[in-house]
C-alpha cells in the first residue's frame, strides 16, 4: 500500500527547503513598493495559475462532491443517531452517544488516516466509474465525522421542540413514532438548519485535510502546483483560498435562503 | 398498573450505578494518562532523573512478560510492549501539542475581544472585522497555514527573542497560524454573547455616568464572556484537534511524531488508535475542566444556568 | 351509581415518586355530562383528567368509560385517545402547521381520511369554532383565544365520545377568555359530554352538572353546583370558594 500521508509530510519539509529564501515576504514588499499596491505576487506566477486554472478547478469539483456526499452520509447517520440519543433508552443509546464522543473528539485527520491504512477500503467499481479508495475514506471520514456532529444538531433541536407538542400530538391519538414523525421532527429539522449551515461549512473547509490521504482535491492540487513551480507558491495559495471562499460563502447564502423560505411565521414555540 | 412505573425507577437506578462506575473508571483512565504525561516530561526536562531520556518509564520487556502471564491478555503482550516503547516520542509530540493549543488559545483570545467588541458596537471598524472573520471562517484553516509557511516563508522571518524557544521555529508559524484562525472563530462566539446580553444593561450602564466603553468593560463583558463558555469550550476542543494540522508544515506535535514512527514501522492500525486515544484523552480534559470553569464563575440567573 | 355510567372513576391514585399526588379519587359521568373539577393548584385535578386519557399513568384504581377499563394494560392507548379529545391550558398547537394544517393532522394521519376529507373536516371544524377566516394562519399569527380555539377545533375533528379540557383559558388574557367560553357553552348546548378543570367559576356554575373539589389529590366534596357553591358542606371548600371570589 502507497504511504502518502507520510509522503505528504516528508514532501512538506523537501518544498520549504526548495524555497529561496524570503521569497514570500519579498513578493509582498516588492508588490507594496510599486504602482499597484494592492496586487500580490509577480504576474509571471500569477499567468501560472491561470495556464493550470483547469487542473484546478476540477480539484475544486472534487471538493464540491466530497463536501455533498460526505454530508449527505452525515445526514442518513447523524439523524438517526440524534433521534436514538432523544428517545432511545439503554444500550443503544449509550453505544451511539460513545462513538459520537470518540468521533468528536478525535482529530480528522486521525479519522481519516484510520480510514486509509486501518479500514482498508477498497476501490469501489460503479462500472461507468470507479471510485478510489482515497475518496472512498475521505467520504467515510469525513461523513462519518460529520454524522457525530449531525447528531449533536439534531438532538438538540429535537429536544427544543416543546415537550406539550408531543402530548398534544398524542391526544389526538397518534402514536409515539408518529407524533415525533409528524409534529416533532418537522420543527425540529427547520430549527436545525443554522446548526446544519455551520457544520456544512465545516465539512466543506475539512475536505482540505483528505491531503493527507493523497486525493487530489483542491487543496492536494494547489499543492502539487506550487512544488512545481515554487515562486508561485503565494499565488496558488490564495487562488484556491479565494475559491474556497466563494465556495462557502455562497454555501451559507444559499442556505440562509432555505433557512428564511422554510421559516414558521415567528417560527418558535407558542 | 401499580408495578408500571417502579421496576423503572429501580432500573434508573442500576443506571445510575453503572454510570458513577463508569465516571470511576474514566477518573482513573485520566489520573493515568496525566500521570504518565507529566512524569514523562519531568523526566526529560530535568535530564532523565527517572529513566534515560527516551526511555520509556516503565521498560517494555516488563509490560511484555507481564501481559503474557495474565491468561487471555497474552495474545496482546507485544502490542503491549510496543505501545510502551511509543511512549517517549508520543509524550513529546504531546507537549508540543498542549503548548500550541494553549498559546494559541489565549493569545486569539485577547484578539477576539476586540474583534468582537468593534464588530458589535463599533462602526466602520465593524466592517473590518467582519472582513477579518469573514475571510478567516471562510477558508480552510490548513490553506492558511500554507499561506503563512510556504507562501510567506515566515518560518525565516521568526524574530531573534522568540528564535530558540523551541526545538524548530516553524513552531512559531503554526502557533501565529492557529491563534489568527481561532481569533475569528472565538470573537464569533463572544459577539454572540455580547448581542445576547440586554440592551438595558448597556442604558442602566450609561445612566450610572459610565462611558461607552466602561460600560463594556464592567457591565457587558463580564456577562457576556459567561454566556460564551459552552461554545469557547468548543473552540477550545476544536483547537486541541485541529492542532494536527501543524504537522503538514513540519511541526513534531502529536500527528507528526505518530506519522514518522508509523512510516518507519507500518504499525499503522495501533499507532493511530493509540494516537486518537491520546487526542480523545486531551479533548474530554479539556471540556471536563471548561465544565468546572463554567460551575466556577456561574451566576445565579445568568448563562446556562437561566436556560435551564 | 348505576352500571351504566358513561365514565367511572373508581378510588384511582398516583403516586409521583413517593409522592402521592391522587388519592381514592372517584366520581362518575353520564353521557351528555358536563362535570367540573375545581380545586388549588397542585391539588392533582390536572392529573387527573390526564389519567382519563392516559398522558398520566394512575397506579391504582380503575377508570370505565363507556363500559371499557382505561386502566387496562392491554388498551390500546392510541384508539382511547382517538375517542377523547384533549384541550390544552398552552393550547400546543402544532407550531409549523397552519390552523387547518392543525385539525387534520388527526384525520389525516389517524383516521386514516384522504388529503382533501381532512382538510373539508378541519375547515368545518375551524367553522364551528368561528375561525373560518383563519384557516391558513400559523399558530404565531393568532391571538391566543384564536389559539384556544383553534386547540378545541382540533379535538373535535376526532369526533370524540368525551372532551377534556385543562384549564384551557388559565393562559389568556382576560379580554380573550370569553370568546373560547362561548365555543364551550356551544358544545355543551350540543350535548357533548365534558370533564373540565378550570378557576371560571361563573362558567362551571352555568353548565356543570357536578362539580368535583379536589385538595391535596382526595375528592373534598362533590355535588351540583348550586349546593356545592352556596352552601359547602366542608369548611375547606368554602375557604377555596372565598379565596377565588376575591381574585375575580
Amino acid at each position: 500500500m502507497s504511504d502518502p500521508g507520510t509522503l505528504a509530510l516528508a514532501a512538506a519539509a523537501s518544498v520549504a527547503t526548495d524555497l529561496p529564501a524570503g521569497d514570500g515576504l519579498a513578493a509582498l514588499a516588492a508588490a507594496g513598493g510599486s504602482a499597484d499596491w494592492w496586487v500580490v505576487g509577480e504576474p509571471a506566477d500569477w499567468g501560472f495559475v491561470r495556464r493550470n486554472a483547469d487542473y484546478l478547478g476540477v480539484g475544486a469539483l472534487l471538493t464540491i462532491g466530497l463536501t455533498f456526499a460526505s454530508i449527505l452520509l452525515g445526514f442518513v447517520v447523524g439523524f438517526p443517531a440524534g433521534a436514538v440519543e432523544v428517545y432511545g433508552d439503554g444500550l443503544l443509546k449509550r453505544a451511539v452517544s460513545t462513538v459520537g464522543i470518540v468521533l468528536r473528539g478525535t482529530p480528522i485527520v486521525v479519522i481519516l488516516i484510520v480510514m486509509y491504512f486501518v479500514v482498508g477500503v477498497p476501490q469501489i467499481n460503479l462500472g461507468v466509474a470507479s471510485i478510489s479508495s482515497a475518496m472512498t475514506a475521505g467520504i467515510l471520514g469525513l461523513g462519518l465525522r460529520s454524522a457525530a456532529y449531525q447528531s449533536q444538531i439534531f438532538r438538540a433541536s429535537l429536544s427544543s421542540v416543546d415537550e406539550g407538542q408531543l402530548e398534544a400530538g398524542r391526544s389526538i391519538g397518534l402514536s409515539r413514532f408518529e407524533a415525533v414523525r409528524y409534529v416533532v421532527v418537522p420543527q425540529a429539522l427547520r430549527r436545525s438548519i443554522p446548526g446544519f449551515q455551520n457544520e456544512f461549512t465545516i465539512v466543506l473547509k475539512d475536505t482540505s485535510i483528505v491531503f493527507a490521504i493523497g486525493l487530489a482535491e483542491l487543496l492536494t492540487r494547489g499543492y502539487d502546483l506550487f512544488s512545481e513551480q515554487t515562486t508561485a507558491v503565494l499565488e496558488v495559495i490564495l487562488f484556491i483560498s479565494a475559491i474556497y471562499f466563494v465556495l462557502t460563502f455562497t454555501t451559507n447564502r444559499a442556505l440562509d435562503y432555505l433557512g428564511d423560505r422554510y421559516a414558521i411565521p415567528e417560527g418558535e414555540s407558542a | 398498573m401499580a408495578s408500571a412505573t417502579r421496576p423503572a425507577t429501580v432500573r434508573e437506578r442500576v443506571a445510575d450505578a453503572d454510570r458513577s462506575v463508569g465516571r470511576l473508571l474514566l477518573v482513573a483512565a485520566g489520573a493515568l494518562f496525566w500521570g504518565w504525561l507529566v512524569a514523562s516530561w519531568v523526566n526529560r526536562w530535568l535530564g532523565g532523573v527517572l529513566v534515560p531520556v527516551g526511555q520509556p518509564l516503565i521498560p517494555a520487556g516488563a509490560v511484555e512478560t507481564a501481559f503474557a502471564a495474565i491468561p487471555g491478555f497474552a495474545a496482546y503482550a507485544a502490542d503491549a510492549a510496543f505501545v510502551v516503547e511509543l511512549t517517549p516520542e508520543l509524550s513529546r509530540g504531546t507537549w508540543l501539542t498542549v503548548v500550541i493549543t494553549a498559546v494559541s488559545l489565549v493569545l486569539g483570545f485577547f484578539i477576539a475581544v476586540p474583534l468582537a467588541v468593534t464588530r458589535v458596537y463599533g462602526r466602520f471598524s465593524a466592517w473590518l472585522s467582519l472582513a477579518y472573520t469573514e475571510l478567516l471562517r471562510g477558508t480552510p484553516l490548513l490553506a492558511q497555514l500554507f499561506v503563512l509557511y510556504y507562501g510567506l516563508n515566515l518560518a525565516s522571518y521568526v524574530p531573534g527573542a522568540f528564535s530558540g524557544v523551541f526545538a524548530r521555529d516553524v513552531v512559531w508559524v503554526a502557533i501565529l497560524g492557529f491563534t489568527l484562525n481561532g481569533a475569528a472563530y472565538q470573537a464569533e462566539y463572544i459577539r454572540g454573547a455580547l448581542e445576547s446580553v440586554e440592551e438595558g444593561q448597556i442604558t442602566a450602564g450609561r445612566a450610572i455616568g459610565l462611558s461607552k466603553l466602561e460600560t463594556i468593560y464592567y457591565v457587558v463583558l463580564p456577562q457576556g464572556l459567561r454566556y460564551a463558555i459552552p461554545s469557547w469550550t468548543n473552540e477550545f476542543v476544536y483547537l486541541i484537534k485541529y492542532s494536527s494540522l501543524a504537522a503538514f508544515i513540519t511541526v513534531p506535535e502529536l500527528y507528526y511524531r505518530a506519522d514518522q514512527i508509523a512510516s518507519e514501522t507500518f504499525r499503522y492500525t495501533l499507532i493511530f488508535v493509540v494516537t486518537g486515544v491520546t487526542y480523545l484523552a486531551l479533548v474530554l480534559t479539556a471540556s471536563k475542566l471548561m465544565e468546572r470553569v463554567e460551575e466556577r464563575v456561574s451566576i445565579p440567573g445568568l448563562g446556562a444556568d437561566s436556560e435551564e | 351509581m348505576s352500571d351504566d355510567d358513561f365514565l367511572r372513576v373508581t378510588d384511582v391514585s398516583k403516586w409521583y415518586g413517593d409522592e402521592k399526588v391522587l388519592e381514592d379519587v372517584s366520581f362518575e359521568m353520564d353521557r351528555g355530562d358536563v362535570t367540573v373539577l375545581i380545586g388549588p393548584s397542585g391539588s392533582g385535578k390536572s392529573t387527573m383528567l390526564r389519567c382519563v386519557n392516559r398522558l398520566a399513568e394512575a397506579q391504582e384504581g380503575s377508570i370505565l368509560l363507556d363500559g371499557e377499563e382505561v386502566l387496562s394494560p392491554d388498551l390500546d392507548v392510541d384508539e382511547l385517545r382517538r375517542e377523547v379529545g384533549m384541550v390544552f391550558q398552552g393550547f400546543n398547537l402544532f407550531a409549523h402547521l397552519t390552523a387547518v394544517g392543525n385539525v387534520a393532522l388527526g384525520p389525516r394521519r389517524v383516521l386514516g381520511l384522504s388529503e382533501t376529507a381532512a382538510r373539508e373536516r378541519a375547515e368545518e371544524q375551524l367553522e364551528r369554532v368561528g375561525l373560518a377566516d383563519q384557516l391558513d394562519s400559523y399558530p404565531a399569527e393568532l391571538s391566543g383565544g384564536q389559539q384556544q380555539r383553534v386547540g378545541i377545533a382540533r379535538a373535535l375533528a376526532m369526533e370524540p365520545k368525551l372532551m377534556l379540557f385543562d384549564e384551557p383559558t388559565s393562559a389568556l388574557d382576560p379580554e380573550l377568555i370569553g370568546e373560547v367560553l362561548e365555543v364551550m357553552h356551544g358544545l355543551v348546548e350540543e350535548g357533548m359530554t365534558m370533564l373540565v378543570v378550570t378557576h371560571e367559576m361563573s362558567f362551571a356554575r352555568e353548565v356543570a352538572d357536578e362539580i368535583v373539589f379536589l385538595d391535596d389529590g382526595r375528592v373534598v366534596e362533590r355535588g351540583p353546583p348550586e349546593q356545592l357553591f352556596d352552601r359547602p358542606e366542608e369548611e375547606r371548600t368554602g375557604r377555596f370558594l372565598e379565596r377565588i371570589a376575591s381574585h375575580d
